[in-house]
């Protein structure tokens, strides 16, 4: 039997739930994953068509290595690796603490205001996982708060940067949708602002119904001096936010350009502190070739497994599914959910993005719906994608830097009720489109 | 799902930190270079953070962008991005589920470990192969002469060319790298 | 026999441009009466926009429409047919040029040493220049910080003393909206309205001075070669005809924006005066002979421009 081709006879729709069985085998031999995927790639490369169509993946991993919105990932991660080998952050949540006062799980919702400030100053996600993994997840573990609980802040809150502008999500949306980019950016705040709300008040009510995952700092006897010199870890932190917001929203950088004034707020912070070595900044950057090395790799075999589905007529199968599923526009929003979900599982954002967008916007628009709602509802969508498992990069960006004894499991099982939370703000959002303002 | 513990003696090390040894064992004399080589890649990024820091001076304070940073800057970026990959496969850092591998007796566990690294060296060298395909239409000319693909702006390097040489040699050395993993698991007493 | 073919576009889906090529899809499986079926996909779908050309060579697409300008990286020659900026002041111009000039020979002679058939040229038309700050000549464009997109336009500009950088078409609205740049070389008036661009830089000029890009619909040569001779011309004319009905639209829903933009009242639409579109048209024909210098297929491009010009008396 001819081995190249044979697959096709399989038609799209088994060979859909075999490329899936096959990932999930695979995931699970201890395969690193980013060459899961990439092996998959390949299989279904062959499989479908033969050899020829390799270079389909080669082609995939070169552009996405040369594209500049990835530019900012490796500075998020080089700010982190600075930050984690200084004082810096460790004075910033001791600091965070007194100013969090007597507030149950006070640092937790710190942590989720950190997170919504990094999402303000950058349109992807990945470097804030890895810089809250590193900086905020040790301190609150320290702090004595439940590891579940804090896991879960940790990747729910990095993965806010896509869905309070700036976006990429919302731009590749739109550019996908011919929207206005700027009408997605303001219909998308208050939905980014509620999802970080409902984070918030599961914290606080998971540290009032149980005081012991989230401890209160002991009541010490600090003098006001004491207080004062604790507080002064708050300032070059604060000033290294004010420059990177300040260079975006002043129109002095790009928002990739401001992640490199991020780094150099940092060194520039650890040099005023005394902190300043080569050596540092060496290790620091070998630690950002290392985490970027897992990080994109998991993009690449992401990218080079959409790019083969696409080729198998993913796009068209997609089509097929929606077509006749219902005459109730309410029924067809949720059936585009579940696709999503589903997708969102198996592949990365900007795969179920080039999957479903084609189909799913001229339906949408039809049934009368306003694509803009829509595209914040895609994107709120997605939040759930970067955490659902098998496949959550949120959840692999975080393993690339926790603890070695916080196993991927414990990630995804901590991540639970986030995804809840996620589905419950998709749910309001779909309920009541007047949160987007329009 | 588990997670791999990764090698032995980095089993007590922060994972996100490098203070433990860098290639692991298994990865021969070919991984110790790997590791080392990390070195210019990390200074490259480095050195991408102060081309852009120089890029919004210039455009912000002297109104002279430049043509040549944000492509110098993605140039950069890129090849950490691909020797990142190789880099972790050398010190055995990519993520890896192991809901089953760590349930596993050490024979077999051994066993996988040998599959893997030969399955991943078949992969990587077809995809070697592949980016060859791909090398031939960006470094040479449809009448066979040398010209390596530019980026088409008004600066006009040979960035693309570059990178998609540099990912076929990123390529190959991964497919030798995994083969001399799965040789080295192979020799390993268990 | 039947054919399918499967061709990626360089624009997404939900673009004005995508939709109409959909129409030439339909068109040709009309006009062939369902032997030759066009698969057609958005853009990145299998492989990035400039990367179409080696996937037919290799044979993963059949054929793509897409800018030529994306593969000046290959040949310089491919920037300067894409879009000798100043050369065409309507998509007419062009056309004549492609169909009665040689353009549609040179075309192939470029394309045809890639493994690659060019079947015919169509072009969104004449693009609007997005900006932020009012401009009414050359003079304004000095110190103008601005996107423009790789190839002659970016030179061009620099020439008349803008300071271009090169930004990725999802980076524009939010540099343009942090006033990081001024400008942008960006698309055709109704969809730069519709992505709401104009929200940001509400001094548009049009129509538009600097930029009409050449759309080139391509395939496999050899699978062209293997198509009969009256299915090759029911090709050929599908995307001529496919040319006038795109310009067409494109320009019913550009003028339909600008009207809608200036009852809105909130955008300033800025029209050039035939003497500061001269000047610009004189600065971007001094770049040609330098594009021309960087290789043997750009000579024979310019030389094939320049002499169609001037016996059209358009030089
Ligand atoms: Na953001
Ligand atoms: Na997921």
């Amino acid at each position: 039997m001819e081995l190249f081709g044979s697959l096709q006879g399989l038609g799209i729709e088994s060979a859909t739930l075999l490329m899936f069985v096959m990932l999930l085998v695979l995931l699970v031999t201890g395969m690193p994953l980013a060459f899961v995927t990439l092996l998959v790639a390949l299989i279904f490369a062959l499989g479908w068509t033969g050899p020829m169509v390799v270079p389909l993946i080669t082609s995939r991993v070169y552009s996405f290595v040369a594209s500049f919105v990835f530019v900012s990932v490796p500075m998020f991660v080089l700010m982190a690796a600075i930050l984690d080998r200084s004082g810096i952050a460790r004075d910033l949540f001791d600091a965070m603490k007194l100013v969090g006062g007597r507030l149950r799980g006070g640092v937790a919702i710190q942590t989720i205001i950190v997170a919504v400030i990094l999402a303000a100053m950058s349109g992807i996600i990945g470097g804030e996982v890895v810089l809250l993994g590193l900086i905020a997840l040790p301190q609150m573990l320290r702090l004595g708060y439940d590891r579940n609980l804090a896991i879960g802040v940790v990747c729910a809150g990095g993965a806010l940067g896509t869905m309070v502008p700036p976006s990429i999500v919302l731009i590749i949306y739109g550019l996908t949708a011919n929207v206005s980019i700027g009408a997605l950016f303001t219909a998308s705040f208050l939905p980014g602002l509620m999802l970080a709300g409902f984070y918030v008040a599961y914290v606080l009510v998971r540290a009032y119904m149980n005081p012991a995952v989230a401890p209160v700092a002991e009541p010490n006897e600090m003098t006001g001096a004491e207080k004062l010199k604790l507080l002064r870890g708050l300032i070059l932190p604060i000033l290294v936010v004010i420059a990177v917001l300040g260079s975006i929203y002043g129109g002095i950088a790009s928002v990739t350009e401001a992640s490199a004034v991020g780094v150099m707020g940092v060194i520039l912070s650890t040099m005023v502190r005394g902190e300043f070595t080569l050596t540092l900044l060496k290790d620091a950057a070998l630690q950002t070739l290392q985490t970027v090395g897992m990080i994109v790799w998991i993009g690449i075999g992401a990218s080079a497994l959409v790019g083969v589905f696409n080729f198998m007529g993913g796009i068209n199968f997609v089509s097929s599914l929606i077509t006749g599923i219902s005459d109730n526009p309410t029924v067809i929003i949720l059936f585009m959910m579940a696709i999503l979900f589903v997708l969102g599982m198996f592949l990365d954002w900007v795969g179920v993005a080039l999957l479903t967008m084609p189909i799913f916007v001229p339906i949408v628009t039809d049934l009368g719906y306003d694509p803009v709602w829509f595209g914040v509802v895609f994107c709120m969508n997605m939040q759930v994608s970067f955490l659902s498992p098998p496949f959550g990069p949120a959840a692999f960006y975080l393993k690339s830097v926790a603890p070695p004894e916080i196993s991927l499991g414990d990630i995804f099982k901590s991540l639970v009720p986030f995804i809840c939370l996620q589905i419950l703000a998709l749910a309001v959002l779909i309920a009541f489109p007047g949160i987007t303002g329009r | 799902m588990a997670e791999h513990p990764s090698h032995p003696d980095a089993g007590e090390a922060d994972a996100g930190h490098l203070r433990e040894a860098g290639a692991i064992p298994e990865a021969g004399a070919l991984g110790r270079w790997i590791d080392r080589g990390g070195i210019i890649f990390a200074v490259g990024i480095v050195l991408a953070m102060l081309i852009l820091i120089q890029e919004v001076v210039l455009r912000y304070v002297f109104n002279a962008p430049t043509i040549w940073a944000h492509e110098t800057t993605i140039f950069l970026c890129g090849a950490a991005f691909v020797y990142g990959g190789l880099y972790c496969a050398a010190r055995d850092r990519h993520i890896r589920v192991v809901l089953i591998y760590d349930i596993l007796p050490p024979r077999l566990r051994r066993a996988f470990d040998i599959a893997i690294s030969l399955i991943s060296a078949a992969a990587s060298g077809t995809f070697a192969w592949a980016a060859w395909q791909m090398v031939k239409r960006a470094a040479f000319a449809p009448d066979g002469s040398v010209r390596l693909e530019r980026s088409g702006s008004a600066w006009d390097p040979i960035y693309p060319g570059l990178s998609k040489i540099f990912l076929l040699t990123v390529l190959t050395l991964l497919a030798i790298q995994f083969l001399v993993l799965a040789w080295n698991y192979a020799r390993r007493r268990s | 026999q039947d054919y399918t073919f499967r061709f990626q576009s360089s624009d997404p889906a939900g673009n004005p441009n995508f939709q109409l090529q959909q129409q030439w899809a339909e068109m040709v499986s009309e006009k062939t009466d369902g032997a030759v079926k066009v698969e057609l996909l958005p853009v990145e779908s299998i492989v990035a926009h400039n990367e179409t050309q080696d996937a037919i060579a290799a044979g993963i697409l059949d054929g793509h429409i897409t800018d030529t300008s994306y593969f000046s990286g290959k040949d310089p020659a491919f920037g300067l047919i894409a879009n000798p900026v100043g050369a065409w002041s309507a998509p007419e111009e062009m056309f004549t040029f492609m169909r009665e000039g040689g353009g549609n020979e040179l075309m192939n002679e470029l394309v045809e040493p890639y493994g690659l058939h060019f079947i015919g040229a169509t072009t969104p038309g004449l693009e609007a220049f997005v900006s932020a700050v009012p401009l009414e000549g050359v003079d304004d464009l000095k110190g103008l910080k601005m996107r423009a997109p790789e190839g002659l336009v970016q030179q061009v500009f620099a020439a008349a003393g803008a300071a271009p950088v090169n930004l990725p078409g999802s980076e524009v609205f939010t540099s343009l909206d942090k006033k990081v740049i001024e400008a942008a070389d960006y698309t055709v008036f109704s969809t730069n309205h519709a992505q709401g661009m104009h929200d940001v830089a509400p001094h548009p000029v049009y129509p538009g001075f600097h930029s009409m890009p050449l759309v080139e619909i391509s395939m496999n040569k050899a699978k062209w070669d293997s198509l009969p001779a009256d299915l090759q011309d029911t090709l050929t004319t599908s995307v001529e005809e496919f040319a006038e009905m795109q310009v067409a639209a494109l320009r019913e829903a550009d003028m339909k924006a600008v009207e809608e933009a200036k009852a809105a009242g909130d955008i300033t639409v800025h029209d050039w005066s035939a003497e500061e579109r001269a000047k610009f048209r004189a600065i971007a024909q001094g770049e040609w002979g330098k594009v021309a210098e960087r290789s043997d297929n750009a000579k024979k491009v310019y030389d094939t421009l320049s002499e169609y010009l001037k016996s059209a008396g358009l030089l």
